[in-house]
Protein backbone atom coordinates (compact mmCIF):
# COMPACT_ATOMS: atom_id res chain seq x y z
CA UNK A 1 0.00 0.00 0.00
CA UNK A 2 1.32 3.49 -0.72
CA UNK A 3 1.97 5.79 1.88
CA UNK A 4 -0.33 8.89 1.82
CA UNK A 5 2.02 11.86 1.36
CA UNK A 6 3.05 14.16 4.72
CA UNK A 7 3.37 17.74 2.97
CA UNK A 8 4.96 20.48 5.48
CA UNK A 9 5.32 24.50 4.96
CA UNK A 10 8.73 24.45 2.87
CA UNK A 11 9.68 27.70 4.53
CA UNK A 12 9.16 26.21 7.85
CA UNK A 13 11.77 22.99 7.29
CA UNK A 14 15.29 23.54 6.71
CA UNK A 15 17.02 20.62 4.26
CA UNK A 16 20.85 19.77 4.66
CA UNK A 17 22.81 18.95 2.09
CA UNK A 18 22.41 15.42 2.92
CA UNK A 19 18.85 15.41 3.04
CA UNK A 20 17.71 15.79 6.57
CA UNK A 21 15.15 17.74 7.04
CA UNK A 22 14.78 19.76 10.04
CA UNK A 23 12.10 22.13 10.86
CA UNK A 24 12.79 25.80 12.37
CA UNK A 25 10.51 25.33 15.39
CA UNK A 26 12.65 22.87 16.95
CA UNK A 27 14.55 23.62 19.90
CA UNK A 28 17.97 21.63 19.38
CA UNK A 29 20.18 22.59 22.09
CA UNK A 30 24.24 22.39 21.41
CA UNK A 31 23.50 21.85 18.42
CA UNK A 32 27.52 21.32 17.63
CA UNK A 33 27.14 18.22 19.69
CA UNK A 34 24.32 16.45 17.51
CA UNK A 35 24.89 14.38 14.15
CA UNK A 36 22.13 13.34 11.83
CA UNK A 37 23.37 10.92 9.22
CA UNK A 38 21.40 12.01 6.56
CA UNK A 39 18.18 11.77 5.21
CA UNK A 40 16.62 12.32 8.99
CA UNK A 41 13.39 14.38 9.68
CA UNK A 42 12.73 16.13 12.45
CA UNK A 43 9.59 17.87 13.51
CA UNK A 44 8.36 20.83 14.49
CA UNK A 45 8.52 21.83 18.83
CA UNK A 46 11.24 18.41 19.07
CA UNK A 47 13.67 18.62 21.43
CA UNK A 48 17.33 17.46 21.37
CA UNK A 49 19.47 18.00 24.21
CA UNK A 50 22.97 18.27 22.67
CA UNK A 51 24.05 20.37 25.21
CA UNK A 52 24.37 17.31 27.92
CA UNK A 53 25.82 15.04 25.75
CA UNK A 54 26.78 14.25 22.07
CA UNK A 55 23.37 12.51 20.33
CA UNK A 56 24.04 10.74 17.26
CA UNK A 57 21.58 9.74 14.81
CA UNK A 58 22.09 6.91 12.06
CA UNK A 59 20.29 7.35 8.79
CA UNK A 60 16.26 7.54 8.06
CA UNK A 61 15.70 8.30 11.48
CA UNK A 62 11.95 9.78 12.26
CA UNK A 63 11.67 12.31 15.32
CA UNK A 64 8.24 13.04 15.46
CA UNK A 65 6.25 16.11 16.78
CA UNK A 66 7.03 17.09 20.28
CA UNK A 67 9.10 14.23 20.84
CA UNK A 68 12.34 14.66 23.66
CA UNK A 69 15.62 13.25 22.60
CA UNK A 70 17.57 13.54 26.02
CA UNK A 71 20.89 11.85 26.49
CA UNK A 72 20.75 9.74 29.84
CA UNK A 73 22.55 10.54 33.07
CA UNK A 74 24.20 7.83 35.76
CA UNK A 75 25.15 9.13 39.24
CA UNK A 76 28.27 8.38 40.49
CA UNK A 77 29.81 8.59 43.72
CA UNK A 78 31.62 12.23 42.45
CA UNK A 79 28.89 13.80 41.18
CA UNK A 80 27.01 13.20 37.97
CA UNK A 81 27.82 11.93 34.51
CA UNK A 82 25.38 12.62 31.37
CA UNK A 83 26.17 9.47 28.56
CA UNK A 84 26.21 10.57 24.80
CA UNK A 85 23.01 8.64 23.23
CA UNK A 86 23.36 6.88 19.96
CA UNK A 87 20.50 6.00 17.59
CA UNK A 88 20.72 3.46 14.96
CA UNK A 89 19.26 3.93 11.09
CA UNK A 90 15.83 3.35 10.41
CA UNK A 91 14.57 4.53 13.47
CA UNK A 92 10.78 5.91 14.01
CA UNK A 93 10.58 8.20 17.45
CA UNK A 94 6.60 8.71 18.07
CA UNK A 95 4.64 12.22 18.79
CA UNK A 96 5.27 13.47 22.55
CA UNK A 97 7.42 10.92 23.78
CA UNK A 98 10.80 11.22 26.26
CA UNK A 99 13.55 9.54 25.17
CA UNK A 100 16.29 9.23 27.51
CA UNK A 101 17.53 5.38 26.50
CA UNK A 102 21.18 5.06 26.15
CA UNK A 103 21.75 3.14 23.14
CA UNK A 104 19.05 2.60 20.64
CA UNK A 105 19.44 -0.12 18.10
CA UNK A 106 18.05 0.14 14.18
CA UNK A 107 14.71 -0.82 13.06
CA UNK A 108 13.25 0.32 16.30
CA UNK A 109 9.65 2.00 16.45
CA UNK A 110 8.48 3.68 19.00
CA UNK A 111 5.12 5.06 19.55
CA UNK A 112 3.27 8.06 20.94
CA UNK A 113 3.65 9.43 24.31
CA UNK A 114 6.06 6.89 25.53
CA UNK A 115 8.50 7.27 28.14
CA UNK A 116 11.49 5.61 28.04
CA UNK A 117 13.67 5.89 31.72
CA UNK A 118 16.93 7.01 31.36
CA UNK A 119 19.97 4.42 30.64
CA UNK A 120 17.43 2.19 28.72
CA UNK A 121 19.02 0.05 25.69
CA UNK A 122 16.81 -1.13 22.93
CA UNK A 123 18.08 -3.92 20.97
CA UNK A 124 17.78 -4.04 16.97
CA UNK A 125 14.06 -4.62 16.04
CA UNK A 126 11.99 -4.16 18.88
CA UNK A 127 8.92 -2.28 19.12
CA UNK A 128 7.58 -0.15 22.00
CA UNK A 129 3.52 0.63 21.95
CA UNK A 130 2.21 3.67 22.33
CA UNK A 131 1.82 5.22 26.16
CA UNK A 132 4.59 2.90 27.21
CA UNK A 133 6.61 3.59 30.46
CA UNK A 134 9.84 2.10 30.33
CA UNK A 135 11.29 2.06 33.76
CA UNK A 136 15.02 3.00 34.11
CA UNK A 137 17.95 0.73 32.72
CA UNK A 138 15.76 -1.59 31.51
CA UNK A 139 17.29 -3.55 28.24
CA UNK A 140 15.14 -4.24 25.92
CA UNK A 141 16.15 -7.72 23.88
CA UNK A 142 15.25 -8.00 19.72
CA UNK A 143 12.64 -8.90 18.20
CA UNK A 144 10.11 -8.12 21.30
CA UNK A 145 7.25 -5.67 21.39
CA UNK A 146 7.01 -3.88 25.02
CA UNK A 147 3.91 -1.91 26.25
CA UNK A 148 2.07 -0.99 29.31
CA UNK A 149 3.16 0.86 32.50
CA UNK A 150 5.47 -0.30 33.80
CA UNK A 151 6.80 -1.65 30.79
CA UNK A 152 6.82 -5.72 30.19
CA UNK A 153 6.74 -7.91 26.31
CA UNK A 154 3.35 -8.15 25.32
CA UNK A 155 4.32 -9.82 22.50
CA UNK A 156 6.98 -10.67 19.85
CA UNK A 157 7.87 -8.54 16.51
CA UNK A 158 7.97 -10.73 12.96
CA UNK A 159 11.73 -11.95 11.40
CA UNK A 160 10.81 -9.04 8.75
CA UNK A 161 10.66 -6.07 11.22
CA UNK A 162 14.10 -4.82 9.51
CA UNK A 163 12.45 -4.83 5.67
CA UNK A 164 9.40 -3.10 7.38
CA UNK A 165 11.01 -0.24 9.11
CA UNK A 166 13.36 0.28 6.40
CA UNK A 167 10.49 0.28 3.90
CA UNK A 168 8.29 2.56 6.41
CA UNK A 169 11.28 5.16 7.02
CA UNK A 170 12.02 5.26 3.37
CA UNK A 171 8.49 5.76 1.98
CA UNK A 172 7.89 7.90 4.95
CA UNK A 173 11.09 10.28 3.77
CA UNK A 174 10.12 9.70 0.33
CA UNK A 175 6.30 11.01 0.95
CA UNK A 176 7.42 14.43 3.30
CA UNK A 177 7.19 16.72 0.64
CA UNK A 178 6.87 20.50 0.70
CA UNK A 179 2.95 21.72 0.39
CA UNK A 180 2.79 23.04 -3.19
CA UNK A 181 1.22 26.52 -3.54
CA UNK A 182 -2.09 26.38 -5.70
CA UNK B 1 -3.49 39.62 36.16
CA UNK B 2 -1.01 37.71 33.55
CA UNK B 3 -0.58 40.67 31.19
CA UNK B 4 2.26 41.84 33.20
CA UNK B 5 5.41 40.04 33.36
CA UNK B 6 6.86 39.75 37.00
CA UNK B 7 10.05 36.86 37.13
CA UNK B 8 12.59 37.56 40.20
CA UNK B 9 15.14 35.42 39.71
CA UNK B 10 16.83 34.67 42.90
CA UNK B 11 20.87 34.59 42.86
CA UNK B 12 23.00 31.15 42.11
CA UNK B 13 19.51 29.98 39.87
CA UNK B 14 19.81 28.70 36.09
CA UNK B 15 16.60 30.02 34.38
CA UNK B 16 17.17 29.65 30.56
CA UNK B 17 15.55 32.04 28.26
CA UNK B 18 14.20 29.54 26.29
CA UNK B 19 11.25 28.65 29.05
CA UNK B 20 8.17 30.23 28.74
CA UNK B 21 7.50 32.12 32.01
CA UNK B 22 3.82 33.73 32.97
CA UNK B 23 2.47 36.19 35.01
CA UNK B 24 4.24 36.96 38.48
CA UNK B 25 6.99 33.96 39.68
CA UNK B 26 9.22 34.08 42.10
CA UNK B 27 12.57 31.55 41.60
CA UNK B 28 14.35 30.66 44.62
CA UNK B 29 17.97 30.08 45.01
CA UNK B 30 19.83 27.47 42.78
CA UNK B 31 16.49 25.97 40.81
CA UNK B 32 17.50 24.97 37.23
CA UNK B 33 14.81 25.68 34.37
CA UNK B 34 15.60 23.75 31.22
CA UNK B 35 14.83 24.89 28.25
CA UNK B 36 11.08 24.96 27.31
CA UNK B 37 9.66 24.59 30.27
CA UNK B 38 6.23 26.26 30.93
CA UNK B 39 5.28 28.13 34.31
CA UNK B 40 1.86 30.08 34.33
CA UNK B 41 1.17 32.18 37.23
CA UNK B 42 -2.64 32.10 35.84
CA UNK B 43 -4.53 32.75 38.90
CA UNK B 44 -1.70 34.59 40.94
CA UNK B 45 2.04 34.53 41.84
CA UNK B 46 3.96 31.26 42.10
CA UNK B 47 6.71 31.25 44.27
CA UNK B 48 9.16 28.20 43.44
CA UNK B 49 11.27 27.03 46.64
CA UNK B 50 15.38 26.54 46.39
CA UNK B 51 16.99 23.82 44.73
CA UNK B 52 13.63 23.25 42.14
CA UNK B 53 14.56 21.22 39.00
CA UNK B 54 12.23 22.10 36.13
CA UNK B 55 12.92 19.70 32.77
CA UNK B 56 11.83 20.53 29.84
CA UNK B 57 7.93 20.46 28.44
CA UNK B 58 7.37 20.76 32.26
CA UNK B 59 4.27 22.71 33.24
CA UNK B 60 3.64 24.64 36.02
CA UNK B 61 0.64 26.44 36.11
CA UNK B 62 -1.19 28.07 38.93
CA UNK B 63 -4.90 27.52 38.01
CA UNK B 64 -7.96 27.81 40.51
CA UNK B 65 -10.94 25.43 41.01
CA UNK B 66 -13.90 27.19 40.23
CA UNK B 67 -15.56 27.68 43.54
CA UNK B 68 -12.35 29.86 44.77
CA UNK B 69 -12.16 31.97 41.99
CA UNK B 70 -14.91 34.37 43.78
CA UNK B 71 -12.12 34.90 46.32
CA UNK B 72 -11.12 38.53 46.73
CA UNK B 73 -7.46 37.97 48.08
CA UNK B 74 -5.39 36.31 44.91
CA UNK B 75 -3.98 32.50 46.47
CA UNK B 76 -0.84 32.33 46.19
CA UNK B 77 1.11 29.13 44.90
CA UNK B 78 4.08 28.20 47.19
CA UNK B 79 6.27 25.60 46.04
CA UNK B 80 8.91 24.00 48.52
CA UNK B 81 12.43 23.12 48.05
CA UNK B 82 14.13 20.29 46.41
CA UNK B 83 11.15 19.16 43.93
CA UNK B 84 11.91 17.34 40.72
CA UNK B 85 10.15 18.02 38.06
CA UNK B 86 10.27 15.49 34.78
CA UNK B 87 10.46 15.75 31.46
CA UNK B 88 6.75 16.84 30.37
CA UNK B 89 4.81 16.85 33.45
CA UNK B 90 1.90 18.77 33.96
CA UNK B 91 1.66 19.97 37.56
CA UNK B 92 -1.65 22.17 38.56
CA UNK B 93 -1.62 21.11 42.33
CA UNK B 94 -2.61 23.62 44.99
CA UNK B 95 -0.15 23.24 47.25
CA UNK B 96 3.16 21.01 46.91
CA UNK B 97 5.87 20.57 49.80
CA UNK B 98 9.32 19.77 48.94
CA UNK B 99 11.34 17.27 47.94
CA UNK B 100 8.94 15.82 45.63
CA UNK B 101 9.49 13.96 42.41
CA UNK B 102 7.06 14.15 39.50
CA UNK B 103 8.34 11.94 37.16
CA UNK B 104 7.72 12.41 32.96
CA UNK B 105 4.43 12.93 31.54
CA UNK B 106 2.79 13.03 35.39
CA UNK B 107 -0.34 15.03 35.51
CA UNK B 108 -1.33 16.30 38.96
CA UNK B 109 -4.77 18.14 38.76
CA UNK B 110 -5.85 21.74 41.05
CA UNK B 111 -7.42 19.42 43.45
CA UNK B 112 -4.50 17.84 44.88
CA UNK B 113 -2.54 18.51 47.67
CA UNK B 114 0.90 17.58 47.35
CA UNK B 115 3.30 17.45 51.14
CA UNK B 116 6.72 16.16 51.34
CA UNK B 117 8.50 13.68 49.98
CA UNK B 118 6.11 12.15 47.30
CA UNK B 119 7.19 10.68 43.80
CA UNK B 120 4.19 10.56 40.87
CA UNK B 121 5.28 7.80 38.85
CA UNK B 122 5.39 8.15 35.27
CA UNK B 123 2.08 8.46 33.75
CA UNK B 124 0.48 8.80 36.62
CA UNK B 125 -2.70 11.11 36.67
CA UNK B 126 -4.53 12.06 39.65
CA UNK B 127 -7.53 13.71 39.48
CA UNK B 128 -9.66 13.56 42.07
CA UNK B 129 -9.97 16.02 45.37
CA UNK B 130 -7.21 14.32 47.68
CA UNK B 131 -4.36 15.39 49.54
CA UNK B 132 -0.70 12.71 49.23
CA UNK B 133 1.21 11.84 52.59
CA UNK B 134 4.28 12.28 53.25
CA UNK B 135 6.19 10.41 51.29
CA UNK B 136 3.56 8.86 48.92
CA UNK B 137 4.45 6.66 46.13
CA UNK B 138 2.24 6.45 43.15
CA UNK B 139 3.20 4.20 40.50
CA UNK B 140 1.47 1.82 37.48
CA UNK B 141 -0.85 2.01 35.00
CA UNK B 142 -3.40 2.18 37.73
CA UNK B 143 -1.66 4.64 39.90
CA UNK B 144 -1.81 3.08 42.94
CA UNK B 145 -0.54 4.68 46.36
CA UNK B 146 1.62 3.17 48.94
CA UNK B 147 3.35 4.57 51.18
CA UNK B 148 7.65 5.37 50.87
CA UNK B 149 10.49 4.19 53.48
CA UNK B 150 12.22 7.11 53.11
CA UNK B 151 11.86 10.05 50.56
CA UNK B 152 13.19 10.30 47.32
CA UNK B 153 17.00 11.57 47.27
CA UNK B 154 17.70 15.34 46.22
CA UNK B 155 19.13 15.18 42.63
CA UNK B 156 21.58 17.85 43.90
CA UNK B 157 24.48 16.17 42.32
CA UNK B 158 22.93 16.47 39.40
CA UNK B 159 21.89 20.10 39.43
CA UNK B 160 25.77 20.77 40.45
CA UNK B 161 26.59 19.31 36.77
CA UNK B 162 23.56 21.19 34.95
CA UNK B 163 24.59 24.21 36.29
CA UNK B 164 28.31 23.97 34.80
CA UNK B 165 27.26 23.02 31.81
CA UNK B 166 23.92 24.92 30.80
CA UNK B 167 25.54 28.43 31.29
CA UNK B 168 27.81 26.94 28.24
CA UNK B 169 25.03 26.18 25.85
CA UNK B 170 22.42 28.69 26.50
CA UNK B 171 21.47 32.24 27.37
CA UNK B 172 20.57 32.48 31.49
CA UNK B 173 18.03 34.90 32.42
CA UNK B 174 20.55 37.01 34.62
CA UNK B 175 19.11 37.40 38.36
CA UNK B 176 17.17 40.88 39.25
CA UNK B 177 19.50 43.74 39.92
CA UNK B 178 16.98 46.54 38.85
CA UNK B 179 19.49 46.98 35.37
CA UNK B 180 17.10 46.39 32.45
CA UNK B 181 19.90 46.84 30.44
CA UNK B 182 21.65 43.98 30.31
Amino acid sequence: MEMQDTTYDKSEYVETASGNKVSRKTVLCGSQNIVLQGKVIIQSDAIIRGDLANVRTGRYCIISKEAVIRPPYKQFSKGVAFFPMTIGDHVYVGERSAVSAAIIGSYVYIGKNVVIGRRCVLKDCCIIEDNAIIAPETIIPPFTRYGGSPGMEVGSVPECQQDLMIDFTRSYYQHFVPARIL
Amino acid sequence: MTSENNINVMPGAIVCEESKLDGDITIGSHCIIHPAAIISAEAGPIILGDFCLVEEQAKIIHRLRPEQTNNETTPVLIIGSHNVFEIGCTVEAAKIGSNNVFESKCFVSNKVNVTNGCIIGAGCKLIEEQTLKNNTIVYGSKCFQREGLDRPVTQTAQMDTLSKMLPNYHHIRRPMKKDYLN
